[in-house]
């Protein structure tokens, strides 16, 4: 890593800091002042306006929204997420961080199937150009993408559970082969996407000049593949693991609900259903930060592989 | 040869699932064999199976399966051709080329207004602004109804509103990151050196030579986005946030369909809609994988 790379690594975390200063501000304002709040959530059917105030000052609901935020950023600087309204008992970090770590975890496996088998597929398909193999390869993988998870879901468990009694249906964690359903359809419809990718970003690498002039120097095939045509066949699958990855922790709110895994995704769409502000809070800062991360993660992995790109932002 | 035959023959089965698709949306009325809301409920008129007066089945409210999805894809329809020419293609490919080609000062300001928007959890947002809206449906809708002509359509067109503003400011940002980080490299390869040495114009420069150099992955990201569009609508309103009924989409038909239960008891009730939307998605697929074998430069010496 050269010296101007470092200061653009840098310059872009400084860079992070008001993006998600500016997002934090706009989801703050957005669920203060969108209609609904909490203390209609908690108090529901035997709603009373004097409960109502007691409950809005307890929150500090009653006090204007700038200062309201002020609180919430001096809380957030000393990792106090603050209180959840849903579960009343509970901090948000006490409800949040068991979540998180079954999603991410589910996740996980997912996008590592979702990559291996995506990869795979792209090289083979792009390797077998000219025979049917490789329509065939993509137009399988594009056939099973176009399935949605919530008919994939329902479908899968008649026939595993119900019809061959194979696996059960509830979620009994981990170590349970309950889990290979909810697995398999969180993995199998990214893959044509990655597939895709790989295969047109090989084909693309195959017919460049410094390819055909490596492969006219006499190099052996093992070392053309692998540093003149992988190394820049992987630059536009960079973008798609970086934007992925973020994605993971954020879980999947379809395949929890259908499943009913007690994962992370379910409990944002409870949240922002009740509403239940600083879960909802806690949730897009959370994803938020992840995201920026991952973006500054792959524009730095750009930079280190190719360095038109390097040229490119250093004048910028 | 096998291979662009049969890939062709792919695609052209794609477009013309497309066109069939795209036609009964837009001539629902005429193409829906009954009327979609007329409900019979009834215990022989509900949940009936497929049978030469209701082709595809009844529902739980003895409503005719066929038409729902008919008038279903007429919401796709709409759906997907709003959110598209103003999200992927306007903001889409508009901002990425500007950002590539210009960098300075609009890159910066064009990718990190990106980053703030792509940086939010774009499900939970959604559904943040869509369950936000949802509790004034009613008042935006009798005040369509009062000052604009939509009448009756009123409530629908409110609903389809909330979900376009819930979509479009998250569509732009991933063709955007893509035909950016093309146009970056492809601003410094000669031809387009020499172009801006000769005095073409910037215009010039960013249609005739940094444009085809982006479309192939350019149209990757919009033949997956349109699936992924369509898909947005599908799933909020399969949680019962996106267009509800009396109104059919795909979502809530799936909805009501979804589990294994039912579908081991009303087999139609999930196949009806979920044939047709995974069919859709499969030849958007197709129809963007053959684009780019056509419309790659490079493409065109190989195939």
């Amino acid at each position: 890593m050269g010296p101007g790379l470092l200061g653009y690594t840098v310059r872009r975390l400084l860079w992070a800091v008001p993006v998600l200063f500016i997002i934090s501000v706009v989801v703050f304002y957005m669920l203060r002042l969108a209609p609904g709040d909490p203390v209609d959530a908690i108090l529901g059917q035997r709603f009373q306006e004097d409960q109502a105030a007691i409950l809005r000052k307890k929150y500090g609901y009653d006090q204007p929204v700038h200062i309201q935020y002020l609180k919430y950023i001096q809380n957030l600087a000393k990792g106090d997420l603050g209180v959840s309204t849903r579960h009343q008992q509970f901090t948000v970090s006490e409800v949040i961080i068991p979540k998180i770590w079954v999603s991410t975890r589910l996740g996980f496996i997912a996008i590592v199937i979702s990559f291996t088998l995506g990869t795979a597929a792209g090289v083979y398909a792009a390797l077998a150009r000219g025979t049917f193999l490789d329509p065939l390869t993509i137009s399988f993988w594009l056939a099973v993408d176009a399935i949605p998870v919530f008919v994939a879901a329902p479908a899968l468990m008649w026939l595993f559970a119900l019809k061959l009694d194979l696996v059960g249906l509830g979620w009994r964690g981990f170590a349970s082969a309950n889990i290979i359903l909810p697995i398999l359809v969180l993995s199998l419809p990214g893959t044509a996407g990655i597939a895709r990718f790989v295969r047109a970003s090989v084909l693309g690498v195959l017919q460049e000049d410094y390819v055909r002039t490596a492969r006219a120097k006499g190099l052996p095939e093992r070392t053309v593949v692998l540093t003149h045509i992988a190394r820049n066949a992987l630059l536009p699958l960079i973008t798609v693991i970086g934007l992925a990855l973020p994605g993971v922790a954020g879980g999947s709110l379809v395949v929890e609900q259908l499943f009913g895994i007690p994962g992370i995704g379910r409990e944002g769409f409870d949240a922002v259903l009740a509403p239940d502000f600083d879960v909802i809070l806690a949730l897009v800062l959370f994803g938020s930060f992840l995201f920026v991360m991952a973006n500054i993660a792959i524009d730095l992995l750009y930079a280190v592989i190719d360095p038109r790109v390097r040229v490119g932002a250093a004048r910028g | 040869m096998l291979r662009s035959l049969l890939r062709k023959k792919l695609a052209m089965a794609g477009v013309i699932f497309l066109a069939v698709f795209y036609f009964c949306g837009i001539f629902a009325p005429l193409v829906a064999p009954a009327d979609p809301y007329e409900q019979t409920i009834s215990a022989e008129a509900r949940l009936q199976g497929p049978s030469s007066s209701h082709l595809l089945g009844t529902d739980r409210l003895g409503r005719d399966l066929a038409s729902r999805v008919v008038y279903a894809t007429r919401t796709t329809v709409v759906f997907t051709v709003v959110v598209l020419i103003s999200g992927s293609l306007f903001l889409g490919l508009g901002l990425g080329l500007l950002a590539g080609y210009r960098g300075g000062w609009v890159d910066t300001l064009i990718m990190r207004t990106g980053e703030v928007m792509g940086g939010l959890p774009t499900l939970l947002l959604m559904l943040a602004i869509t369950a936000a809206f949802r509790t004034r449906i009613n008042d935006i809708s009798f005040w369509l109804e009062d000052h604009t002509w939509l009448g009756d359509d009123a409530a629908t067109v409110t609903k389809f509103g909330i979900i376009v503003m819930a979509t479009v400011p998250f569509a732009w940002i991933g063709s955007t990151r893509i035909v950016r980080a093309q146009a970056l490299a492809i601003r410094e390869e000669a031809y387009v050196l020499a172009a801006e040495a000769t005095g073409a114009s910037q215009w010039r420069v960013i249609t005739r030579h940094i444009l085809p150099g982006v479309m192939p992955l350019f149209i990757v990201g919009v033949s997956s986005g349109m699936a992924g569009t369509a898909g947005a609508e599908v799933t909020l309103s399969f949680l019962g946030l996106g267009i509800d009924p009396p109104t059919a989409s795909f979502g809530s038909l799936i909805s009501d369909g979804a589990g294994p239960q039912t579908l081991e008891r009303y087999p139609h009730l999930l196949l009806a809609p979920a044939i047709p939307v995974a069919l859709f998605f499969f030849a958007w697929n197709l129809v963007g994988d053959a684009l780019v074998d056509l419309l790659s430069p490079r493409g065109q010496h190989s195939a």
